[in-house]
């Protein structure tokens, strides 16, 4: 997969205050990139960079092979983007800012736009004003999709959405996806980045700290598995097993086990016993990503990063 | 310490403008003291200047205008009301406004009344009043006694109390009017036009006899009641008083509606309701709408209605000036025959100096045209500049459109307003020529009304460079500041004799007196240089600088 984005040690100070460091990454055409992090970790300065709202300091950013800064226009006539805070003129009514859009973007298939306001139950007779967080939100999402763009910024585009017109915006994703189209999205909530996304990015201080699959991630996740037994165990006979990270005892009989990568072992170790019950949880990927967050360097550590 | 309350943190919002408005406004009273001192020396001077003020009595009272405090009181006249703006946006903007915003529910959500809340907000503004009007008044009592008024401190700060309450009359009548406007510029716009009509009824009775009760119904009839700066005429107690019991029922009146009113929404007027169509939801897309199409005709349509207002203010000016020409000179020559009047060198600077009397009124007057299209160029440089800190060029920004023709699309919409100013004015006055029966070359009157373009876009120019770095406040207050410097470069640096070059660094300068002389080119072409710099070194910041909403 030919990379349609590609990010190179890329740097942005505000002055003396921290934006991005050295971060690389690259996204694929086709693809569906999740860029995770939380509020302040340089998401949205990365993303204001490559639609050229902000200068980088070092490093290039290009998509398709076009320098950001300097071939930003044409690079904005097959991109189509989402601000984290929309902010329109307020005077104007959806159908007008839309129709603005349309004209500023050389025209676009009315049919298709037609059909995203229907999609997305718009009220077009509205002053910008006059709508809702939701609604201002749907706005800006249709400008983003309606010239079918080859790809998609999204900084967080599904905050203030309802659950109903959220599930219609991970449908448009997964159409853009199939028609080949690459979609970056920024968000906090992963299991909108779970649900619609393949691969992920976590930034946090301004560094990218994680580059994988969604799948990869899981990889290191951290299970915890309980184990009722029919008789007592040691728990020491878990302790020193591959992977195990802690072994808490419950009970003469029950042990609960904190496992890091492959469970294996640990289950062929139970199996030795007559087991009760085997229960294990799972953590999703909200877990992998707080683990990120609670320690720098244990986070590094499990997951490679130099 | 200023963080501590509500109260305080508006207070300390406002420090930049209680400073801006108190020394800007001060020094507005105190320079044509400066230019008074030389026109009384002796005792004919000052009666000849006491009659003449007498000639302009429909712009204000004319009370002791051969004294240092008359003559300054009478000469800023109607112009001291510009402070009333501060107040009428300020009141507009700090509950209706945060309330679009969104600010003001952060603020509803603290364990405070919402009466607290209002309250506190409403204080700070008026405390803010309070103390732009002892600078003002503190300023006047220095040039005063620099130039040797009649006047103590006291009348001083009388003087900035009396503007301070007439300021806050306008104040509550934008809170009031907010109370029922969805958009708090709704409310500050009709607040200014109710401060331009209040303008009028308030000259009616120094124009027409026997009309002061229709005057009664201005406020400003009431400030004008006092005249501190001259202590024979001193203040109306009563006059200060009905000022500061309308500033109070309004204000309560405006909080009381707020306080029982839903949060965001506006008082519900059921008569206009009955004429508002309820809005039927629609998914349709205005496709031949003529303002969408381009960059430029969306900044067209969004400079289309100030544009209008305006062109009818500016000119209007142009047209009555060239109307009420003759009646003003005949009383003028009348006034001034046969000898070398102090008068006319108090318009001369203004009007250029020539041999006949009604060309240098009109030649005067006209020079306040391009003021005026510099100043509608300031309030277009703010929409910008608020455009671009509040975010709302982004997304236009990420169409394929190169940042510079974004910027050009704006300034081309300005400039195409200009013009329209200038062609109107230019047709209003000659219309008005040949129905008053005015004789005017039409050369110089093109050159004058069409001269005054290059003003306007210097000013836009300028405007959008400063914007390059500075916040909407910084480059309102810096245009508005380099706009009041050159009007008293050029109109009040003749007088103190300051030097031909420094003169020069006013765009007044250049345009000369083109009523009177004509165009010159020479001079045109340093405006116009200076504007095609000041946009060019614009738009390569505006294309270079990183985009923090």
């Amino acid at each position: 997969m030919a990379a349609i984005i590609e990010v190179e040690k890329l740097s942005k100070s505000y002055g003396s205050k921290r934006g991005i460091i050295d971060v690389t990454f690259d996204v694929g055409e086709g693809e569906v990139f999740g860029f995770l992090g939380p509020n302040g970790a340089g998401k949205t300065t990365t993303i204001r960079i490559l639609m050229a709202l902000l200068r980088a300091d070092g490093g290039t950013a290009r998509i398709g092979g076009l320098d950001c800064w300097e071939k930003s226009v044409g690079i904005k006539k097959f991109v189509g983007y989402v601000p984290g805070e929309p902010a329109l003129d307020n005077n104007l009514t959806g159908g007008q800012i839309l129709e603005y859009f349309a004209n500023l973007r050389g025209g676009v298939d009315r049919a298709y736009l037609k059909s995203l306001i229907d999609r997305f139950d718009l009220d077009t007779s509205r002053k910008f004003r006059q709508y809702s967080t939701g609604n201002k939100r749907k706005v800006v999402l249709i400008q983003a999709f309606m010239h079918r763009p080859r790809v998609l910024i999204l900084d967080e585009p599904t905050s203030g959405l309802d659950p109903l017109n959220q599930q219609e915006f991970d449908g448009m994703v997964d159409e853009a996806r199939q028609e080949g189209r690459t979609v970056f999205l920024s968000s906090h909530v992963l299991s909108e980045v779970e649900k619609t996304c393949t691969r992920v990015g976590i930034i946090r201080d301004g560094r990218l700290v994680r580059l994988a699959g969604v799948a990869e991630l899981k990889d290191i996740k951290r299970y915890e598995i309980t184990i009722h037994f029919a008789q007592p165990v040691a728990s020491d006979a878990f302790a020193r097993l591959d992977g195990v990270i802690k072994v808490e005892e419950l009970d003469d009989r029950s042990v609960r086990v904190a496992i890091q990568g492959s469970a294996d072992a640990v289950i062929k170790a139970a199996a030795r016993y007559p087991v009760v019950s085997l229960t294990s949880y799972e953590p999703s990927l909200e877990d992998v990503f707080l683990r990120y967050y609670e320690t720098d360097d244990q986070a590094k550590e499990a997951a490679g990063v130099a | 310490m200023l963080l501590r309350s509500i109260y305080l943190k508006t207070l300390r919002d406002y420090r930049v403008a209680i400073a801006g408005w108190g020394i800007g406004m001060g020094l507005t009273i105190v320079s044509p003291m400066a230019s008074v001192a030389a026109l009384i020396k002796t005792p004919e001077a000052r009666a000849q200047l006491a009659s003449l003020a007498q000639q302009f009595k429909w712009a204000a009272d004319p009370v002791a205008a051969g004294t240092v405090g008359g003559y300054a009181t009478f000469k800023i006249g109607i112009f001291i009301m510009l402070m009333a703006v501060w107040p009428l946006l300020a009141a507009s903007r700090t509950l209706r406004g945060e309330e679009s915003t969104g600010v003001l529910d952060i603020l509803l959500s603290l364990p405070r009344t919402r009466l607290s809340v209002a309250v506190q907000k409403v204080a700070a503004i008026w405390t803010a009043l309070l103390l732009m009007g002892a600078i003002v008044g503190l300023l006047a009592y220095v040039g005063g006694a620099k130039f040797k008024g009649e006047f103590g401190l006291v009348d001083g700060l009388l003087f900035g109390l009396n503007l301070a309450l007439i300021c806050a009359v306008f104040g509550a009548i934008s809170l009031f009017v907010s109370q029922f406007t969805q958009e708090r510029t709704t409310a500050a716009g009709v607040t200014g036009a109710l401060l331009i009509v209040f303008i009028a009824i308030d000259m009616v009775h120094r124009v027409i006899p026997n009309t002061d009760w229709f005057s009664h119904l201005s406020p400003i009839y009431y400030y004008n009641l006092s005249k501190p700066l001259v202590p024979s005429f001193g203040i109306s107690v009563g006059g200060m008083l009905l000022m500061l019991a309308l500033t109070l029922v309004l204000t309560v009146a405006a909080i009381a509606l707020f306080v029982r009113r839903d949060a965001g929404a506006a008082v519900r007027i059921p008569i206009a309701s009955r004429f508002v169509p309820e809005p039927v939801a629609s998914k349709a897309l205005p496709e031949r709408d003529w303002s969408l199409g381009s960059l430029y005709a969306r900044s067209l349509a969004t400079v289309a209605m100030p544009t209008f207002w305006w062109t009818l203010g500016i000119a209007g000016w142009g047209a009555w000036m060239v109307v009420i020409v003759k009646q003003v000179v005949s009383a003028l020559t009348k006034l001034l025959s046969g000898s070398a009047s102090a008068e006319l060198r108090i318009i001369q600077n203004i009007g250029g100096g020539a041999a006949r009397l009604d060309q240098v009124f009109l030649s005067a007057m006209f020079e306040l045209l391009p003021i005026l299209l510099m100043a509608f160029a300031v309030t277009q440089v703010n929409r910008w500049a608020a455009d671009n800190d509040e975010g709302r060029l982004e997304i236009i920004l990420t169409t394929p459109h190169p940042r510079v023709e974004v910027l050009l699309a704006r300034f081309a919409a300005l400039a195409t307003a200009t013009i329209v100013v200038g062609i109107v004015t230019l047709l209003g006055s000659a219309a008005a020529a040949a129905i008053a029966g005015v004789s005017v070359d039409e050369g110089n009157l093109a050159a004058a009304t069409l001269g005054m373009i290059p003003l306007g876009l210097l000013m836009a120019a300028v405007g959008y460079l400063a914007a390059g770095w500075l916040r909407t406040a910084a480059d309102t207050g810096l245009l508005s500041f380099l706009l009041a410097g050159w009007f008293f470069l050029s109109f009040i640096g003749p007088d103190l004799k300051w030097p031909d070059m420094t003169l020069r660094l006013s765009p007044f300068y250049y345009y000369g007196t083109p009523l009177l002389h004509g165009v010159d080119f020479a001079n045109l072409v340093v405006i116009v240089v200076v504007a095609a710099v000041s946009l060019a070194l614009a738009s390569v910041r505006y294309a270079r600088k990183d985009l923090t909403a």
